[in-house]
């Protein structure tokens, strides 16, 4: 195990060796997976991911290098490696990498956990897990299940951070996900639908998550969406979205065209560019519209209190009353922008640099009931979840498919309908809102980013709102 | 530097009398990636990593790990205790005996500068910044892995990966081209840059033009056919199947599923490609085999514990849980790469795609969002460029209607497509297209 005292002496060693900045972070993450096909145990899965990242900007250019070897001699190589890097890419910059100044924390923080999970046996988790698959009630006749899954992962992630401008941060932070999938088919028509369902804690999350309330309201949605939905009606109509389809927006629509680096170019060739590059108007969408990223959600899977840069987290407004407003930052893209880092620098592991990322991303709720939103519709379609979406690499237009969705006939609820795609542009969703509800539902998910891929876990939100006169 | 086959022995003494059945993959991975963004170096990485997989079964009971640890051993010995925790696999069989040889591939200049991280002399006379707005990366890397298994396995290979891509921009317009292989040659990369360029530039000199949401007749450049055909190859993996993620549920061997112009095959034995390799992480020697032979399908692919529960035979693709797969080839077919946009007539040439996402994975239904130059084409002659649309169908549909595909082909790994594959452009005679506003 490293400490503290030999990460001080390797930043203290980049810094005699010539570097502007140092960073060293010790990142440590254990895991446990379990695998169930149709309710049994078919395998599980362990890892350890644990070694160390070093940053480094020497001669204005930034450097990354990680190794798992914690000997003296792997901790020089991989030292030596980082300043190589920098020095390397410092011959190939125009714009010499700064690291914004900051308010950086002196800190260490946890996520407590009410069953701990070292401590639960495998076996306890297994059958807990076991117990609330059979107390489900899979038959939905005449739909038939072809199979389904589960997967229970949890991972506790233990970080310790120096960096050469005064960060010290210790951090351990449980989380526990549920993945599961079911596979239905009523005569010709097959459907499946998937679902993750994660929070920080320990094993308690499996119970916070209502699993089995989760899973049968999917078996009616499948269930729906196989028997009884009909074709939807085409054209321009008013649209209702859940909380599901809203939270996906925020992380697609607002969440990463705000990230800095993308705005910057830095992602171009992976994940895309920001309509945030061009987009001047201020006056973004209907001034109902409020757009918060928030690490400090206590309970949220992406929650944390210090960035991988040491930058204390904070609430983020995207979009404030329609106008766009924040981006998110990490130290070198604030420093580009002249404002100070709003803590957006994640890292998945020690095999991953900070880069830019969101936490937990959603729409504030408005002052709306369900029934009042539905009740002043004339012609429209209520789209609860969703099966399959898309946007482009500006993050312009996007696609959503819904799974269980509904037609609204003169303010009531009607019969379900099927495959309702609405492909509309971000401007479009954001003028064409005119009603939010006052609930606020979060989904899990995991964020992918960055080369090599980072995958991030981020929580999702919203309320239910109305869009007026859409294209369907 | 920790010796693979030395970490392998001593995990493997460690775990022979605590489980009835093991196997162990020691791996050092040494890599260097460098990114671009706006012609300019961003950040260059170095990765050195020691990675011990792990399998073992006791009593039916199936586990894997993943250390990725200072002392791996160390952590080895909690694994007997969490076993006996668990409950028996109906996927479980007994591991079979092990068949294959190695195959390594190794370019030393590869290796050398991954070891060393010192990729100066490599790729310095990659000269990116010369081709302007320029976005991507370049990664060289070497690895060795040695495995040892209770079932007699003790083999290990080397292999070299040189790979990357660039998204070349010319005011709002781009193009994206990418290239992997198991030896250096920068040609690779230059050409990337070329191609990349090249699209980059037609797009900027042709008219804009929205498209109209409707059928088309559309070329798919290897960059989008890759992305597209590796979902086929993952789906035809039994474990898709058993998953219920796959529109092959319920086909067989010997059911046409696409036109007689495809032929898709899974390639370990391509040395071409960075997984080569002789044995899969069974042991079992590794085949190249078609997915997809003239339109027809071949079959699933397997490990030991899929092939049994489906009355089938090992593929030689383990996964210790769920098969893998390793690289992919597609055959060629008969247009001259000069020749395609003649052969596409009017449609449209979609040179890059993302976001792929399963409206209904059991059906196939799928929707795909182009990136860089989609170009509209009209009696063979690119007449306008549009930036972006989506492509929806569904993958079952999508193969039937392939007309030829080019004699030309390309190596491609990127962001969007994950295993490495060679294959040509791909010539669709139907697909939706929806538009998307500039």
């Amino acid at each position: 195990m490293i400490d503290f005292i030999e990460l001080e002496r390797i930043v203290g060693e980049a810094i005699r060796s010539g570097a502007e900045y140092a960073e060293v972070r010790y990142h440590r993450v254990d895991g446990l997976s379990l695998f169930f096909l149709n309710g049994v145990l078919f395998g599980a899965y362990q890892p350890l991911v644990s070694g160390v990242a070093i940053r480094v900007v020497y001669s204005g250019g930034l450097g990354f290098s990680s190794t798992s070897d914690l000997t003296s001699e792997g901790l020089r190589d991989a030292l030596s490696r980082a300043i190589a890097s920098a020095r390397s890419s410092s011959f190939m910059v125009k714009n010499k990498v700064v690291m914004g100044a900051a308010s950086l924390g002196y800190a260490k923080y946890s996520v407590l956990e009410r069953k701990l999970l070292v401590d639960m046996p495998v076996e306890d988790k297994i059958n807990s897990l076991v117990e609330k698959l059979k107390s489900i009630d899979f038959k939905r006749d005449p739909m038939r299940i072809s199979s389904y899954t589960l997967s229970y992962n949890e991972n506790i992630e233990y970080k310790m951070l120096v960096t050469s401008d005064g960060a010290v941060i210790e951090s351990r932070v449980p989380r526990v996900s549920l993945f599961y999938n079911i596979s239905a088919s009523s005569g010709e028509r097959r459907a499946n639908r998937w679902n993750m369902l994660a929070a920080s804690g320990g094993f308690e999350v499996v119970d916070k998550v209502k699993l089995e309330e989760e899973i049968n309201d999917d078996l009616n949605s499948l269930y729906t969406s196989l028997v009884k939905a009909q074709s939807p009606p085409r054209g321009r109509m008013d649209v209702v979205l859940g909380p599901e389809i809203v939270g996906l927006a925020m992380h697609e629509s607002v969440g990463h065209p705000s990230e800095a680096d993308r705005v910057l170019g830095r992602e171009a060739a992976q994940a895309g560019l920001s309509y945030r590059r061009e987009y001047r108007e201020p006056q973004f969408g209907s001034e109902l519209v409020t757009v918060i990223d928030d690490p400090t959600i206590p309970g949220s899977y992406g929650f944390y209190l210090y960035d991988d840069e040491g930058v204390p987290a904070r609430r983020r407004f995207l979009i404030n009353k329609g106008r766009l407003e924040e981006l998110l930052h990490n130290r070198e893209t604030a420093a580009v922008f002249n404002v100070e880092s709003n803590a957006s620098a994640r890292a998945t592991d020690y095999r991953s640099e900070p880069i830019v990322r969101m936490a937990n991303t959603y729409m504030a709720p408005g002052d709306y009931t369900f029934e009042e939103l539905i009740e002043d519709v004339r012609e429209g379609v209520y789209i609860r979840k969703y099966m399959e979406w898309n946007i482009d690499d500006y993050r312009w237009n996007a696609r959503y498919v819904g799974l269980e969705a509904y037609i609204i006939k003169d303010g009531r609820l009607g019969d379900p309908v099927r495959d309702v795609v609405l492909e509309i542009t971000t401007k479009e969703f954001f003028s064409n809102i005119d009603a939010i509800g006052r609930d606020l539902e979060f989904s899990a998910g995991t964020c992918g980013k960055g080369e090599p891929s980072q995958p991030m876990p981020v929580w999702m939100g919203g309320p239910h709102i109305r869009l007026r006169g859409v294209r369907l | 530097m920790i010796d693979p086959q030395v970490l392998a022995e001593n995990a493997s003494r460690k775990l022979s009398n605590l489980v009835d059945e093991y196997v162990v993959n020691a791996n050092i991975v040494s890599s260097v990636m460098v990114k671009y963004a706006d012609g300019e170096v961003t950040v260059t990485q170095s990765w050195k990593d020691y990675i011990l997989d792990v399998y073992v079964s006791k009593n039916s009971k199936i586990n894997t790990s993943t250390y990725t640890t200072h002392d791996p051993i160390e952590v080895l010995s909690k694994l007997p205790s969490l076993i006996e925790k668990l409950t028996a696999s109906p996927l479980y069989t007994p591991l079979p005996e092990p068949t294959g040889s190695p195959l390594s591939i190794i370019d030393s200049r590869l290796k050398d500068s991954s070891l060393s991280g010192d990729i100066s002399g490599l790729l310095g006379s990659i000269d990116v910044k010369s081709y302007g707005n320029v976005a991507g990366m370049i990664e060289i890397s070497y690895s060795r892995s040695h495995y040892i298994g209770s079932n007699g396995l003790d083999s290990g290979f080397e292999i070299t990966e040189f790979n990357g891509y660039f998204r070349v921009f010319r005011g709002d317009d781009s193009g994206q081209w990418a290239w992997v292989s198991t030896f250096y040659d920068e040609s690779l990369a230059r050409g990337a840059l070329d191609k990349a360029s090249s699209l980059a530039e037609l797009c900027s000199s042709l008219p804009k033009e929205n498209i109209e949401t409707g059928y088309y007749r559309v070329l798919l450049s290897p960059m989008v056919s890759g992305n597209l055909l590796e979902s086929v190859a993952r789906f035809s993996t039994a474990g898709s199947v058993i998953l219920g993620f796959s529109f092959l549920q319920g086909k067989k061997a010997g059911d046409i599923i696409a036109s007689e112009k495809l032929t898709l095959r899974e390639v370990p034995r391509n040395n071409r490609l960075p997984n080569y390799r002789g044995f899969d992480d069974e042991g079992v020697a590794t085949m190249d085999k078609p997915i997809i032979e003239r339109g027809v399908f071949k079959g699933f692919l397997h490990n030991s514990k899929t092939a049994k529960l489906m009355n089938e035979k090992t593929t030689g693709n383990a996964g210790w849980i769920l098969p893998r797969i390793f690289n992919l080839e597609v055959e060629p077919g008969d247009i001259r790469e000069s020749e395609l946009l003649e052969a596409l007539g009017d449609g449209l040439y979609a040179t890059n795609n993302w976001y792929t996402r399963f409206q209904n994975f059991l059906e196939g239904t799928f929707s795909t969002v182009t990136r860089d130059a989609l170009l509209i084409v009209r009696r063979g002659k690119p007449i306008a460029c549009s930036r972006r649309a989506r492509l929806a169908g569904s993958l079952p549909e999508m193969l039937s209607s392939i007309e030829d595909l080019s004699r030309e082909r390309w190596q491609i790994k990127w962001w969007e497509v994950r295993a490495p594959i060679i294959l040509p452009h791909m010539l669709i005679k139907k697909i939706t297209v929806t538009s998307t506003t500039l």
